[in-house]
């Protein structure tokens, strides 16, 4: 019996030593804009470490002065509060943001997480395995779920679900289904880019000289196919707080007659801050920001043009806006980073 | 067996077409069906389109109507839960959807969704147009170029545009909107794609051709209907409101589309004849607006066959956001806010025959400017 001649690593000319990052750096050095994606993010990453020491006792109830709840004489901007004050939730708009960026960080981040992780993964591999079991079921559920936009199949799987367990109803489970319901968008374009690296010349020498099929997706395919995951993450930011902000938005303002009202209870000449029975927030004065957004939207606008409170839904606003922008100016960065020399 | 003379005789074109098999006579290949490879292509994914509407519904069963079951009958009766779903599957393919328990009129979901199509599909007639007449040329330019002075700002502002709740830019629009439209058509921008029921009332009440506020005979389409029954000032009001409702669905889908098809405008840039009529000293303006902008349109028209569900979600938000009560997201926002889940599973099985039908057909399209597309389908 003959041996088989196998070429190892060892065999092969040794690739240059790979220079140190100092002068990797000043070689290619990032961006503006990688700069200014990464400060934004540094910024938010901090506001929300100091958050968690500030408010670790209450982290998850906002504090609620009476005077301030109702809609006369509005607290608008000021030295001493920056950012103004949510009527409705009778709370400093500053505070109340400064102490959701933890809990919306979180959210962001590990529904981006699990949708990269997915997406990336399964889509790499079906582009890879062009014509193979992966590939048939990331294109046929891909292409299936991906007819309904979006946040409407989340907040029917989060309904349904409150249906069948109220209990589970919670933060780390809209975290889960968001994440999931995200990744075949992710994998159709990962597969896209895949499909056309898996025929390029660098991959059929690898595979001529035996290597396997997760060597050649994890060292080949994962690693050059990582642009359109860096083009859809910050667009996956927008659906999950359209959902967040929406559905309070709706609830609290377009609903015909107003969010219902305990039987019995007089009526209120204001607005107090309710959640539609699906939410994934625990109370009606949780700090996320997107709840912030869609009460403040409802809120700040006296409907038919009465007044305008802009502060209640513009600073809201730019907090997730900030967030998107900080993800995509850093993956556009990094993007722009890899193809340094093209 | 008895077979037609005409096809027993050999064909000149095929010299293989003799007798010799014993299964019998081969027909020579003219009188084959034969279909193309985008024809087969096509026949293909129109056969998917069913399996997929049936995985979407076990999707939705799973989700809404196992939970429902669970909760509403004893543990015994669990076992015919297997034949719910083909129950529901026959429903919801006949027909059969239910009838609306829950808003004012008591009607056969069947019957209320075909009010609330019209008006929704009105929207879509123009938000559409005015849409790809934005995005096209700004996708182009902004990809094309290579200065940063037009791409990086591009990048930010779509960027910021896609971040942005729609219904956050549908209420600001309706506000900045609300005092010059109310003083010039005594009418408000918001509530539905015809006059507010308070316009009405200042002049004369409804017209005998609306329906339920906002239903109208005989085609559904408030626009139409109008002009049919002649009510210029109803056509007028009905016009401007589509308008701008469409003019903040484009602009909020553009933002969505350029995310995705600035990189094609850039890959052809690379391209080779691009490169060699360059050289030739042919002017950027030429090569901008003659060949990549004929070159861009088939893998554009695949953007946009991928991002129609986008476009719905974006156009459901804006209606909300305009108290469009006689549009399609209105619908659903209010059955989904209210846990009223009766008429989501017809809903969505109606989105999702549009966007696969949709789909299906903007990729033929597609295919049919750039047969290239073909390959590895």
């Amino acid at each position: 019996m003959k041996d088989a001649v196998v070429v190892r690593p060892a065999d092969l000319p040794l690739a240059p030593p790979r220079p140190p990052l100092r002068e990797r750096w000043a070689r290619r050095p990032p961006g503006l804009g990688f700069l200014v994606g990464a400060g934004m993010l540094a910024v938010y990453v901090v506001a929300a470490l100091s958050a968690l020491v500030v408010f670790w006792s209450s982290l998850d109830q906002l504090p609620k002065k009476v005077a301030w709840v109702p809609l006369e004489n509005p607290v608008g901007p000021s030295s001493a509060h920056p950012f103004g004050v949510m009527a409705g939730f009778g709370t400093d708009l500053f505070r109340a943001l400064w102490q959701a960026t933890p809990w919306d960080l979180g959210i962001v981040l590990g529904i981006l997480a699990i949708d990269v992780f997915l997406g990336f993964f399964l889509g790499a591999t079906a582009g890879l395995d062009e014509g193979g079991l992966v590939d048939a079921f990331v294109t046929f559920v891909s292409d299936s779920l991906g007819t309904i936009p979006t946040f409407l199949l989340a907040v029917i799987v989060f309904a349904g679900l409150l249906a069948e367990a109220p209990k589970a109803v919670s933060l780390p489970v809209f975290v889960v289904i968001f994440g999931i319901i995200l990744w075949p968008t992710m994998a159709r374009t990962v597969r896209e880019r895949a499909r056309i690296i898996a025929h390029q010349p660098y991959v059929e020498a690898a595979r001529a000289s035996g290597a396997s099929f997760p060597h050649i997706l994890l060292r080949h395919v994962m690693p050059n196919a990582v642009g359109p995951v860096l083009a859809q993450v910050p667009l996956d930011v927008a659906p999950i707080f359209f959902v967040l902000s929406a559905f309070p938005w709706y609830y609290n303002c377009q609903l015909p007659g107003g969010p219902p009202l305990p039987p019995g209870s007089p009526p209120i000449p204001y607005l107090v801050p309710s959640l539609p029975a699906f939410s994934p927030l625990p109370s009606n004065s949780f700090p996320e920001w997107g709840y912030l957004l869609g009460f403040g939207t409802c809120e700040g606008f006296s409907f038919p043009g009465g007044f305008n409170y802009w502060w209640m839904y513009l600073f809201p606003l730019l907090a997730i806006v900030g967030l998107g922008l900080a993800l995509g100016l850093l993956c556009d960065g990094i993007e722009r980073w890899r193809h340094f020399d093209r | 067996m008895t077979t037609p003379p005409e096809k027993l005789a050999p064909s000149p074109e095929s010299p293989t077409g003799s007798p010799s098999s014993s299964e019998g006579p081969s027909l020579p290949d003219s009188h084959r069906l034969v279909l193309s490879s985008v024809a087969r292509y096509a026949l293909r994914r129109a056969l998917l389109i069913p399996a997929q509407l049936v995985f979407v519904l076990l999707i939705l069963y799973i989700v809404i109507d196992v939970p429902i079951a669970l909760t509403q009958t004893p543990p015994e009766s669990l076992a015919t839960i297997d034949r719910g779903f083909f129950q529901m599957l026959f429903n919801i393919f006949t027909g059969n959807w239910g009838t609306a328990a829950y808003l004012k009129y008591q009607l056969p979901w069947t019957q209320l969704f075909a009010y609330y199509i019209p008006p929704s599909i009105q929207l879509a007639v123009f938000a559409l147009p005015i849409a790809a007449v934005l995005a096209y040329p700004v996708s182009l330019l902004a990809g094309w170029s290579r200065r940063p002075g037009v791409d990086a700002p591009a990048r930010f502002v779509t960027l910021t545009g896609a971040l942005l709740p729609v219904f956050v830019v549908g209420t600001l629009v309706l506000n900045a909107l609300f005092f010059s439209y109310l003083d010039y058509f005594q009418d408000v921008p918001s509530q539905g794609l015809l006059p507010a029921d308070f316009w009405f009332f200042n002049h004369g009440g409804y017209p005998s051709w609306i329906l339920y506020q906002f239903a109208t005979t005989p085609t559904g389409f408030p626009l139409v209907d109008a002009v049919i029954h002649q009510a210029w000032t109803v056509a007028a009001i009905s016009f401007t409101k589509t308008l701008i409702q469409a003019s903040v669905v484009a602009v909020a889908y553009v933002a969505i589309f350029f995310r995705h098809a600035r990189s094609i405008a850039r890959s052809v840039r690379e391209e080779v004849y691009i490169v060699g009529a360059r050289s030739r000293g042919i002017s950027e303006r030429t090569l901008l607006w003659r060949h990549a902008a004929r070159a861009v349109a088939p893998s554009f028209l695949l953007v946009f066959a991928l991002t129609i569900p986008e476009y719905l979600g974006v156009q459901f938000a804006v209606e909300v956001a305009f108290v469009d009560q006689s549009g399609f997201g209105y619908l659903i926002f209010a059955s989904l806010t209210t846990g009223e889940l009766s008429p989501v599973i017809p809903l969505v099985f109606l989105i999702a025959i549009v966007v696969l039908v949709w789909a299906l057909i903007v990729d033929l399209i597609a295919l049919r400017l750039d047969p290239r597309g073909l390959a590895g389908r």
